[in-house]
C-alpha cells in the first residue's frame, strides 16, 4: 500500500544514492479560481525513465506532501502521454512544455535538487495545474480554421496535391492545441472573465467571448489561418480568415519575438506561418484599399 | 429537415463523424467528452486507414477481398453484413477525409500515396506522415467546429458520462453527465444517446491507450443493462516501450528493418547489454523460427517475448518485464533514413538512444475488440441498411454504439489500419439511423425519471465524497487491477489462473468499497472522478475474465494453450493426410461449437451472465487460419476438398430436388 | 488583461491600420529621417565647413522648414512614439525564462525605443530652437559644428549621446528585420537568418555614422570652426543680400576647455 516516507526514514539512508532515490518536487498550487496561489513541496521515489506525469501520478497515490500532511491530489490535465494530444502543458522548471515528455533526469540536469511545477500563467487556473484554454480553441473558430466543403456526401476525391504542398502544410496541421506557443508569447497576455453575481450565464459566455475576440488571436491560429488559406478549397474563404486575422487583436499584435517558434513542441514553423500571413494582409489590405 | 436532439458521448473520431453527419442532417447535437475531443484517443494512432483505391483495385483488388481480409483477420467472429457494408464504404470515406483536408501523403503527380499493412497483399493504406489518427480527427474536429459556430453543436468538454436514463419500458431517453470543473450534475434529455467512448485499455493498468480510456462510460451502459460483446478479445501489440506512466507503441518496421530480438541467457544479467558475449545471448525468436526469425506473425512473437519474460524468467529486469530489441548492430545512417521518426520517440521518452544502446520492449494490451453489443439491419445485397433504426443500437432502445466502444467489426482480431475505417465508418453510418429513430420518437420522457437519476447520481458521488477511515487507496487498487488482468488476461490465458483472477477482482472490488479518498472537495476533485471510473472497471474486468475462461478454444486473440491445435507431426504423407483430416474434423467441430459472440449482461449479484450468439457467416464461409502452422499445406488441400465435396453434395441435393419437382 | 464591456475604442477597431502606419511611419519617415540625420551629422568628420554645407543645405527651405519638420519628422516620430508605448504597455516581457536570441531582440526593441524617445526629447531640447525657452536650443544652423560641439563637450553628454544614438540605431536595426516580416518581405526561417544580416550590417553602418559623428564633433577644433562658419555666413548673406547680424548665437563657457583632439584637416577652409 502506500508507503508514507516519512522525512526521518530518508535522513537515517545515509548512502550516497540516497539523495537520487527521492524526486523532490515544488507545485504551485491554487484551489479554485480567484483564491490565492501557495507552493507545497512533495518528494516521490525515483524511478528511470520518470516523467513528470509519472511524478505526478506517484504524489496523487501518495496524497502526502513532503513533510507528511495528508494533502488533496494535485489536479492536472494530461491524456496520451505521447506528446500528441496537447493536454499536460505546465512550466516545468520556469518553461513551458508537455509535462508528459519532460524526462525527470533531464529536468534534474537542467536544475540539480528539484523539480518546480507551474500551471501555465496565460489562462486562467481552474485548479491547480489544470488552467482553462477556451481562448485558444475559441481563436480557432475566429480563423475559421476548416475547410468549407459542401458537406459529407461522396463528391469523389479531394483536390490533387504536390509532394510539396502536402510536406508544407502537414507540419502546421500538427499542431495539437497545447498552447506553449501561446504561453511563451510576450505579446499574448491572460484573460480571466469573472462572472459577475448579477450575470446569467449566457451574458457572461458573450461577454467573455467578447473579450476573447479583442484579445491578441495568437500564433497557433495565425498558423492554422495559413495552414487553410493554403489548401485549395481552404482557400474559397481565405478573404474572411483575412478578415480576422486583421480585425482587433489579430496578427498586427504579434511583436516578433519568436518565442512560440522556440517552444512548440512539434516544431511547427509559426514564424514562417507568421510572416506568411503577414504578406497576405498586406495585400489583402492593399486590395481592399483599392476595391473600395 | 430533421428535428430532435441526441446526445453524443465521446468526440473520437467516431463520435465527431457522427455528430458531423448529423448536423449536416438538420439534427442538434450535444456533444460529451471527458476531454476536449480534439485531445480524444484517436490522435495516437500513426499508421493508417484502410480503404481499397484506384491502385490496388487494378491490381485486382476490391471491396470484397478487403471485406474478406478483414473477416479472416478476425477469425470469422463478426456478423459479415456490417464488415460488407464498411469494406464497400472505404473508398468513400477516404475521399471524404481527403475533401476534409486531411495532408494525405503524396505520389510524385499529386495522387494519395499508399502503403501496405499486415494481414493483406494490397497497398491499402492511406496515411498522412507518421500521425494519421491526428490529421483524421482533426480534420472532424474542424468540421464540427464549423457546426459549432453556426449553432448546431453544443459541445460539453471536461463532461463525464454517468448514466443512461430510462422509461419504464426501458428505452433511453437521455443521459446523467458531471461537469468535472464544478462538479455540478446535469440532465441530458435526448431523443437518441450515442456512445463513441473508445476502447477500456486503463482496465489493464498501463496500455498504449490514452489515459481517458477507463471503458468507464461503456461499463455504466452495460451496467445499465446494455448487452456487451466480445468482452475477451483484446488485441496484444508484441512491441511497446514500458514505462512507469504507459506504454508507447513501438512500430513493428524496426523488426522489419533487421532488429533482433534476445534476453541474456543468464537470468537478470546485470551487465551492460553491449558487454554481453554473443555466446550469452538468446536470440530465441530466431532460435525457436529459424524460418521467420525475428518477422514471425504478431501473435506469435508476442507470445513468445511473453513466455520468455513470465514462464521461463528470462525478463531482462527483475520488476519490469522487458526484452532487449537491438538495433545496435546497424548502420546509424540507414537507421535515421529509415526508422529515424520511430527512434525519436524512444529517445524523447526514454532518454537513450537507440542507436548505441538496444531497446527494452515488452508487449502491451492495445485495443478492444469487444464493446457494447449493436444490432444491425441486413440490407438486400448482403448489407446493412442503410438508415434502419436498428443500426449500432445497443440492446437498450434508444441507445447507440459506435467506434471502438462497439464489438461489431473486428471479430477476435483487428487488422491494422481498420480500426480508424471502423470508427469513421459506423459514425457516419449511424447518423441516418438517428434521424429515422427520432422522426419515430414517443412522446417526450417525464421529468421524474431524470430527477430520480439525478438523486441517483448524486447520492453516489455523495457517499464516495463522505467516505472515512476507509484504508483502500483507488490508485494502488488500479495497479492491483492492472497487473493481475495483465498476467492472466493478455497473450496467454489458462483456465485456473482465470478463476483465480476472477476472485481476486471480486476481491479488490470489495476493497474498492472501503476506498477513502484524499479529496473530498468539491471543485475540479479528479480524484473522486478517479475512484468512480476505477469501481466501474471492476465490472469490465469480470466479463473478460470470465468470456475467457468460458471460451474453450483459441481464436484470434484468444490463446489457451490447452486447447490449442498443433499442427501436423507426421512426416509420411499417408499420416500426414490422416492427421489433417482429423485436424479439420476437429476445426468443423471447434466451429460448430465455439464460432459464436459472447455477449455478456450485467446480472443482478454483479455478475456478468454470459450466453452465445449466432454468427451470421452467410457471405463468407468460416475457414482455418493456417498461418505459419506446421503442415498447414496438407492441411488447406484437405479443407479445399471438403468444401468442393460439399459444394457438390450441394449442388447433386438441389439436381435431386429440381428432378423431384419436376 | 481587464475584461470590461465596453464598446470597442477607435483604436481597437482600427488596430490593424494603426498597427501597419506604425510599422510604416519608423521606416519611412522617422527611419528614413535617421538615416538622413546621422549621416548628414557624420559629414562634420570631414570637416565644420563639409557638415555646414548640408546644413545649409537643409535649412535653404528656409520657413517651409517648420512644416516640413513637423510633418515628417515631429508627427510621425510622435505618432510612432504613441503608439509604440501602447505597444509596449501591452506586452509582458520574458526574457528571463526564455533567453532565446529572438526574445532578446523583442525585448531590447522596447527598450531602445523608450531610450531614444527619452534621448530625443532631451537631444531637441538641448539643440533645437524649439528648446530655448527651457535654456536649451544651442544649436546655431550658421555655426552648425561650432554650437553643436560646444553643447556636447561634456563627456557625460557625448557619453548618453552615445547610448541614444546607438539604441535608436539598434532600434531601426532590428526593426527592420521585424518590419520585414510584418509585411511579409521576408517568410522562411532561411529568408529570415538572412535578412538578420542585412540589418546587422545596417546596424554596424548606422552605429558607424552615429558614433563617427560624435567623434567628429568632439574633434571640432571650435575657433577654428567659428572662423569657417562665419566665413560661409557671409559668403550666403552676400548671396541673398542680406545684412550681416552681429555676433554669433554661440555662448562659448569659459570653463570649457577647448580641446581639439587633433589638429585640423587642411582641406577644412576650402
Ligand atoms: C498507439 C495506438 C496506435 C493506433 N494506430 C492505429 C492505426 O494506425 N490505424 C488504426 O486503424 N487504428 C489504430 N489504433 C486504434 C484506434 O486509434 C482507435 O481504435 C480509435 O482511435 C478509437 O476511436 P474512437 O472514436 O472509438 O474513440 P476515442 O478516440 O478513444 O475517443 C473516445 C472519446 O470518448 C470520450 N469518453 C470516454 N469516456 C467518457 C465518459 N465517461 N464520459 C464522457 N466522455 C467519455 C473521450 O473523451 C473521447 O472523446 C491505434 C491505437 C493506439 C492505442
Ligand atoms: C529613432 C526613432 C525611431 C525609429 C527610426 C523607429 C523605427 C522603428 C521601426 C522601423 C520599427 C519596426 C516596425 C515593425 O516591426 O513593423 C519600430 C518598431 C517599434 N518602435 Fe520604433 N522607431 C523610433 C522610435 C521609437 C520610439 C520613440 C518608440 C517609443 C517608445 C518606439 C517604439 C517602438 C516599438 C515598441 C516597436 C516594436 C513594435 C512591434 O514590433 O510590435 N520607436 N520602430
Ligand atoms: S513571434 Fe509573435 S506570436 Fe510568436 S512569440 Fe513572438 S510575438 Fe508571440
Ligand atoms: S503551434 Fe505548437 S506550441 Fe502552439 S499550440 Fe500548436 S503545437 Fe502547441
Ligand atoms: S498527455 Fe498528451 S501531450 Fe502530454
Amino acid at each position: 500500500m502506500i508507503q508514507a516516507v516519512s522525512p526521518s526514514d530518508a535522513e537515517h539512508d545515509s548512502e550516497p544514492h540516497a539523495a537520487a532515490k527521492t524526486v523532490h518536487v515544488r507545485v504551485l498550487r491554487q484551489d479554485a479560481p480567484g483564491q490565492e496561489s501557495y507552493w507545497e513541496r512533495h518528494a516521490v521515489p525515483y524511478e528511470p525513465n520518470m516523467n513528470v506525469i509519472s511524478v505526478l501520478q506517484k504524489i496523487a497515490e501518495r496524497s502526502r506532501a513532503e513533510d507528511g500532511r495528508q494533502v488533496a491530489p494535485v489536479a492536472w490535465d494530461c491524456s496520451c502521454l505521447e506528446e500528441v494530444c496537447g493536454s499536460c502543458t505546465m512550466l516545468v522548471n520556469g518553461r513551458t512544455r508537455m509535462a508528459c515528455s519532460a524526462l525527470v533526469d533531464r529536468l534534474l540536469e537542467e536544475s540539480p535538487g528539484e523539480i518546480e511545477l507551474r500551471p501555465m500563467s496565460k489562462f486562467p487556473v481552474v485548479r491547480d495545474l489544470k488552467v482553462d484554454r477556451s481562448r485558444l480553441f475559441h481563436a480557432l473558430e475566429r480563423v475559421k480554421a476548416w475547410v468549407p466543403v459542401d458537406g459529407s456526401y461522396d463528391h469523389g476525391a479531394g483536390p490533387r496535391i504536390s509532394p510539396e504542398e502536402q510536406e508544407d502544410a502537414y507540419p502546421l496541421s500538427t499542431c495539437m492545441s497545447c498552447g506553449c506557443c501561446l504561453e511563451a508569447c510576450p505579446q499574448y497576455t491572460k484573460i480571466e472573465a469573472v462572472r459577475r453575481d448579477d450575470e446569467s450565464e449566457a451574458d457572461f459566455e458573450q461577454r467573455r467571448t467578447a473579450a476573447f475576440d479583442r484579445g491578441f488571436i495568437g500564433a497557433h491560429a495565425i498558423s492554422q489561418a495559413v495552414l487553410f488559406n493554403g489548401h485549395p478549397t481552404g482557400r474559397m474563404i481565405a478573404d474572411e480568415r483575412l478578415a480576422s486575422l486583421t480585425a482587433a487583436g489579430g496578427i498586427q499584435q504579434c511583436g516578433n519575438a519568436q518565442n512560440c517558434v522556440a517552444v512548440c513542441p512539434k516544431h511547427i514553423p509559426l514564424t514562417r506561418s507568421i510572416a506568411r500571413a503577414g504578406r497576405a494582409a498586406t495585400v489583402w489590405a492593399i486590395k481592399k484599399l483599392f476595391d473600395r | 429537415m430533421a428535428q430532435g436532439r441526441v446526445l453524443v458521448i465521446g468526440g473520437g473520431l467516431a463520435g465527431l463523424a457522427a455528430t458531423m453527419r448529423m448536423a449536416e442532417l438538420g439534427v442538434a447535437v450535444d456533444l460529451v467528452s471527458l476531454v476536449p475531443v480534439k485531445r480524444s484517443h484517436s490522435v495516437c494512432a500513426q499508421g493508417g486507414i484502410n480503404s481499397v483505391n484506384a491502385l490496388t483495385r487494378q491490381q485486382g483488388d476490391n471491396e470484397w477481398k478487403h471485406f474478406d481480409d478483414t473477416i479472416y483477420g478476425g477469425d470469422f467472429l463478426q456478423h459479415q453484413p456490417p464488415v460488407k457494408e464498411m469494406a464497400d464504404w472505404g473508398p468513400r470515406i477516404i475521399d471524404l477525409m481527403d475533401r476534409l483536408g486531411v495532408p494525405f501523403n503524396r505520389t510524385p503527380e499529386g495522387f494519395r500515396d499508399q502503403r501496405r499493412f499486415g494481414g493483406t497483399l494490397y497497398k491499402r493504406t492511406a496515411f498522412a506522415g507518421a500521425t494519421t489518427g491526428q490529421q483524421l480527427l482533426y480534420a472532424l474536429d474542424e468540421q464540427v467546429r464549423r457546426y459549432e459556430a453556426e449553432g448546431r453543436v453544443k459541445k460539453w468538454e471536461f463532461w463525464d458520462f454517468l448514466e443512461p436514463v430510462l422509461d419504464d419500458a426501458g428505452r433511453c431517453r437521455g443521459a446523467i453527465c458531471q461537469d468535472l470543473v464544478t462538479m455540478k450534475f446535469h440532465a441530458f434529455p435526448a431523443d437518441a444517446v450515442i456512445l463513441a467512448t473508445g476502447g477500456c485499455g486503463l482496465v489493464y493498468g498501463r496500455s498504449t491507450m490514452s489515459m481517458v480510456c477507463t471503458g468507464s462510460a461503456v461499463s455504466r451502459a452495460y451496467q445499465a443493462g446494455a448487452a456487451y460483446g466480445n468482452g475477451e478479445f483484446i488485441q496484444v501489440h508484441p512491441t511497446a516501450i514500458p514505462g512507469a506512466d504507459k506504454l508507447r507503441l513501438m512500430s513493428e518496421s524496426a523488426r522489419g528493418e533487421g532488429g533482433r530480438v534476445w534476453v541474456p541467457r543468464k537470468s537478470q544479467d546485470a551487465r551492460d547489454p553491449r558487454e554481453i558475449p554473443e555466446a550469452e545471448r538468446f536470440y530465441f525468436l530466431e532460435e525457436r523460427y529459424p524460418k521467420y526469425g525475428n518477422l514471425v506473425p504478431r501473435d506469435i512473437a508476442t507470445r513468445e517475448i511473453f513466455d520468455i519474460c513470465t514462464t521461463e524468467g528470462l525478463s531482462v529486469e527483475k520488476d519490469r518485464l522487458c526484452v532487449y530489441l537491438d538495433l545496435t548492430h546497424l548502420s546509424r545512417e540507414m537507421l535515421d533514413r529509415k526508422l529515424g521518426g520511430i527512434l525519436e520517440i524512444y529517445e524523447k521518452f526514454q532518454g537513450v538512444d537507440p542507436r548505441s544502446v538496444p531497446m527494452k520492449i515488452f508487449p502491451a494490451v492495445h485495443y478492444s475488440m469487444g464493446g457494447l453489443w449493436v444490432d444491425y439491419e441486413r440490407s438486400a445485397n448482403g448489407g446493412m441498411e442503410e438508415g434502419a433504426v436498428r443500426n449500432q443500437q445497443t440492446s437498450i432502445p434508444g441507445l447507440y454504439a459506435i467506434g471502438e466502444c462497439d464489438y461489431q467489426y473486428h471479430g477476435a482480431n483487428r487488422l491494422g489500419a481498420n480500426s480508424l475505417l471502423s470508427c469513421i465508418f459506423s459514425g457516419l453510418f449511424v447518423a441516418p439511423s438517428i434521424v429515422s429513430a427520432t422522426g419515430s420518437k414517443p412522446a417526450s420522457a417525464e421529468s421524474r425519471l431524470f430527477e430520480a437519476a439525478l438523486r441517483r447520481q448524486e447520492q453516489r458521488h455523495e457517499s464516495l465524497l463522505s467516505k472515512r477511515g476507509g484504508d483502500e487507496n483507488p490508485y494502488a487498487l488500479h495497479q492491483d487491477l492492472g497487473s493481475l488482468m495483465t498476467r492472466v488476461a493478455t497473450v496467454v490465458r489458462r483456465n485456473e489462473q482465470l478463476v483465480a483472477a476472477y476472485g481476486e477482482v471480486c476481491d479488490l472490488e470489495a476493497r474498492w468499497r472501503r476506498c477513502s479518498l484524499s479529496d473530498s472537495g468539491n471543485w475540479t476533485n479528479q480524484n473522486v472522478v478517479f475512484t468512480k471510473s476505477l469501481g466501474d472497471m471492476f465490472p469490465i474486468a469480470k466479463l473478460i475474465l470470465k468470456g475467457a475462461l468460458l471460451r474453450d478454444e483459441c481464436r484470434g486473440a484468444h490463446f489457451k494453450p490447452a486447447f490449442s491445435m498443433p499442427g501436423i507431426a507426421a512426416t509420411d504423407p499417408v499420416e500426414q493426410r490422416r492427421e489433417a483430416e482429423q485436424w479439420c474434423d476437429r476445426f468443423e467441430e471447434n466451429t460448430r461449437k465455439w464460432l459464436k459472440s459472447t455477449v455478456a449482461r450485467h446480472g443482478a449479484d454483479g455478475h456478468p451472465q454470459i450466453s452465445y450468439e449466432d454468427i451470421d457467416t452467410s457471405l463468407i464461409p468460416p475457414r482455418p487460419r493456417l498461418y505459419g502452422l506446421v503442415g498447414g499445406d496438407v492441411i488447406e488441400e484437405v479443407w479445399k476438398e471438403r468444401g468442393q465435396r460439399q459444394a457438390t453434395g450441394v449442388a447433386a441435393k438441389a439436381a435431386v430436388a429440381v428432378g423431384a419437382g419436376v | 488583461m481587464n475584461v470590461s464591456d465596453s464598446d470597442q475604442s477607435f483604436f481597437t477597431r482600427h488596430q490593424f491600420l494603426i498597427y501597419r502606419l506604425f510599422s510604416l511611419s519608423g521606416l519611412i519617415p522617422v527611419g528614413a529621417f535617421l538615416v538622413v540625420h546621422l549621416v548628414t551629422n557624420a559629414s562634420v568628420l570631414a570637416g565644420p565647413g563639409s557638415f555646414q554645407a548640408r546644413v545649409d543645405l537643409i535649412h535653404s527651405l528656409g520657413p517651409l522648414l517648420v512644416p516640413i519638420e513637423w510633418a515628417f519628422i515631429f508627427l510621425p516620430m510622435l505618432f510612432h512614439a504613441a503608439v509604440g508605448f501602447v505597444i509596449i504597455a501591452g506586452g509582458l516581457p520574458n526574457v528571463g525564462s526564455y533567453p532565446y536570441v529572438g526574445n532578446v531582440r523583442y525585448t531590447l526593441q522596447r527598450a531602445t525605443g523608450m531610450i531614444a524617445f527619452a534621448f530625443i526629447i532631451w537631444h531637441v531640447i538641448q539643440l533645437h530652437w524649439m528648446g530655448a525657452p527651457l535654456g536649451g536650443g544651442k544649436f546655431d544652423p550658421h555655426h552648425a559644428s561650432s554650437s553643436t560641439a560646444v553643447a556636447l563637450q561634456p563627456i557625460g553628454v557625448t557619453a548618453l549621446y552615445a547610448i541614444g544614438v546607438l539604441s535608436a540605431v539598434f532600434h531601426l536595426a532590428n526593426g527592420l528585420w521585424t518590419l520585414g516580416i510584418t509585411w511579409g518581405l521576408w517568410t522562411s526561417p532561411a529568408a529570415m537568418r538572412r535578412a538578420s544580416w542585412v540589418s546587422v550590417a545596417v546596424g554596424i553602418l548606422l552605429g558607424g555614422a552615429g558614433l563617427g559623428a560624435l567623434a567628429g564633433m568632439r574633434r571640432v577644433d571650435v575657433e577654428q570652426a567659428r572662423v569657417i562658419e562665419n566665413r560661409m555666413d557671409e559668403v550666403k548673406r552676400m548671396l541673398e543680400g542680406r545684412e550681416p547680424v552681429g555676433g554669433p548665437a554661440v555662448r562659448v563657457p569659459e570653463a570649457a576647455p577647448a580641446v581639439p583632439v587633433s589638429a585640423p584637416n587642411s582641406s577644412e577652409g576650402s
